[in-house]
């Protein structure tokens, strides 16, 4: 790696001086496990990294007296993934955590670093837009707060300014919304997936209501798939239904090519994957006084992907 | 622009400091200031766990860790387990089950092994896959380390007992 300046500062307010509105080359730094993969193969080298692990107010997750959560943009997944609050509020994050990456990148990976690297093979964005989550982003100018829905600007590319730095997610409580992620790898079962697909709804008996589908990994950035969400909008789920939705997915979905399989390929792992975490979380979250579970469906269905 | 600076931590139980440049990683810290080898970079990317180091009493990749992290934290690498010639249980089972050939990962195995096993005493092959997916043996040894692993916890456990 080359050489860099590193700035430590305590305060967000000493962050921002520290990053520059002009400069590609500094950079703010989270566990740095993205920024040294890069450093390593020399794709970026930077002059200055801005820490802010030092910023104590950052790593905390707090439980809202309404439902929700905030979880500080430099708390280790590792903590998010064992907070027994999360667990019981959004119990499809801790899910997700078993199989993004290991246990070492997840004790030092942030939260922030997984939202602002926009790389969109990554797990938690698709799942966080479908938990209708948002940041709190802070600039010299003052503060904002943004959809993780519109934080994707395309491949690697977020909306985020130079000199800006997300401080918090938001996850808006869940009350009996019930939510899957599954993703398909095809390579290693560890490589980066083919293709992402999380989903929350809220289920009355077998009628589903404001549902939201988000392919990420075979599209250039996590994105909300409309046309999915509004053949599952308002209908009872069925077999016919699932299969209805998982077209809708495929149809509408840009998805690309690259060594993970054919843009074509990718659209077809996508119209079984809807299906699938549709029916996932139709079950998996399904209250005790429920109505019984879908039909299986055979090889697919056992297949099943995340945990 | 790139002045060193100096950091202090305990390594293996004992308090010493260091001169880094910002770039350095803790694993090049521990080997090339501290003369300890037992972890040892072999992918760099965080995939194969032989370059495990404990920060704070939790596993990190040595590889992608900045020293400059490490400013203030408890270090222990391998070589906290010397302790005059008494294996941890963790080693005594994988020498037992003859879990290694060439041993170049055993170091991070038995590592993320005690990390395991501290959090769970009473692991199942779930949680085993889950703790050890970051580990990669060349020789592959695989079947042997799962043996070690549960060897290594009922070792544990009688002793706690005990
Ligand atoms: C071996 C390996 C396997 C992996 N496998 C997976 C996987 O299966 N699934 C998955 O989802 N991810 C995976 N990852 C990616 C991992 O999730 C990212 O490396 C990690 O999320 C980055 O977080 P970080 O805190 O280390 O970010 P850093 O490396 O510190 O930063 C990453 C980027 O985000 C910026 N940044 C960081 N924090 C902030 C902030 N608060 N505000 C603004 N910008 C910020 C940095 O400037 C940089 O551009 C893997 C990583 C490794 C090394
Ligand atoms: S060398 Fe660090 S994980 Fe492989
Ligand atoms: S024993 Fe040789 S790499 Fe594992």
């Amino acid at each position: 790696m080359t050489p860099f300046e590193l700035a430590e500062p305590l305060t967000v307010a000493d962050a921002l001086r520290f990053l520059d509105p002009d400069d590609s080359t500094v950079r703010p730094l989270g566990g740095g496990t993205a920024l040294m993969l890069m450093m390593k193969a020399g794709v970026f080298r930077p002059t200055r990294l801005v820490s802010l692990r030092r910023i104590a107010s950052l790593s905390r997750i707090t439980a809202l007296p309404d439902g929700g959560l905030v979880i500080g943009a430099l708390t280790p997944l590792s903590d998010v993934e064992h907070s027994t609050e999360v667990a019981r509020r959004a119990g499809v994050i801790v899910r997700t955590m078993r199989r993004l990456s290991n246990v070492r990148v997840r004790n030092v990976a942030t939260i922030g670093g997984c939202l602002a690297h926009g790389d969109p093979h990554m797990d938690l964005p698709p799942v966080l837009m479908a938990l209708d989550a948002s940041i709190a982003v802070a600039g010299r100018t003052g503060k904002r707060t943004l959809k993780v829905e519109n934080l994707f600007a395309g491949y690697y590319e977020t909306v985020l300014k130079r000199d800006e730095i997300i401080t918090e997610l938001h996850i808006p409580a869940q009350g009996g919304r019930r939510a899957a992620y599954l993703k398909c790898t095809t390579g290693s079962a560890d490589d980066w997936p083919a293709l992402g697909v999380a989903v929350s709804f809220e289920a009355e008996g077998s009628a589903i209501s404001a549902p939201r589908v988000v392919v990420s990994a075979a599209t250039e950035k996590a994105t909300r798939l409309n046309g999915a969400e509004a053949v599952l909008s308002g209908a009872t789920i069925d077999d016919a239904l699932l299969a209805r939705a998982g077209d809708a997915a495929a149809d509408e979905a840009e998805t690309i090519s690259d060594v993970r399989g054919s843009a074509p390929y990718k659209r077809e792992l996508l119209r079984v994957y809807v299906r699938r975490a549709v029916r996932q979380a139709f079950e998996a979250e399904r209250p005790l006084s429920s109505p019984p579970p879908l039909a299986r469906e055979g090889r697919e269905g056992a297949q099943g992907g995340a945990h | 622009m790139t002045a060193l600076r100096t950091i202090s931590f305990t390594l293996n139980g004992k308090q010493v400091s260091a001169q880094i440049a910002p770039h350095h990683s803790l694993l090049e810290v521990v080997r090339n200031d501290f003369s300890l080898y037992g972890a040892r970079e072999s992918c760099g990317q965080g995939l194969c766990g032989c370059c495990t180091l404990i920060v704070d009493g939790r596993a990190v990749s040595g590889c992608l860790y900045l020293a400059a992290f490490a400013d203030g934290a408890a270090v222990e690498t391998i070589e906290s387990l010397d302790r005059d010639n008494v294996l941890d249980p963790v080693q005594e089972a994988f020498i037992e089950e003859g879990a290694f050939q060439c041993g170049f990962c055993t170091p991070g195995f038995v590592l993320m092994v005690k990390q395991l096993l501290d959090e769970h005493p009473d692991p199942d092959d779930d949680r085993i896959r889950d703790y050890l997916s970051g580990n990669l043996c060349r020789c592959g040894a695989y079947p042997e380390i799962l043996r070690a692993v549960k060897s290594a916890a009922r070792k544990r456990r009688a002793s706690k007992a005990a």
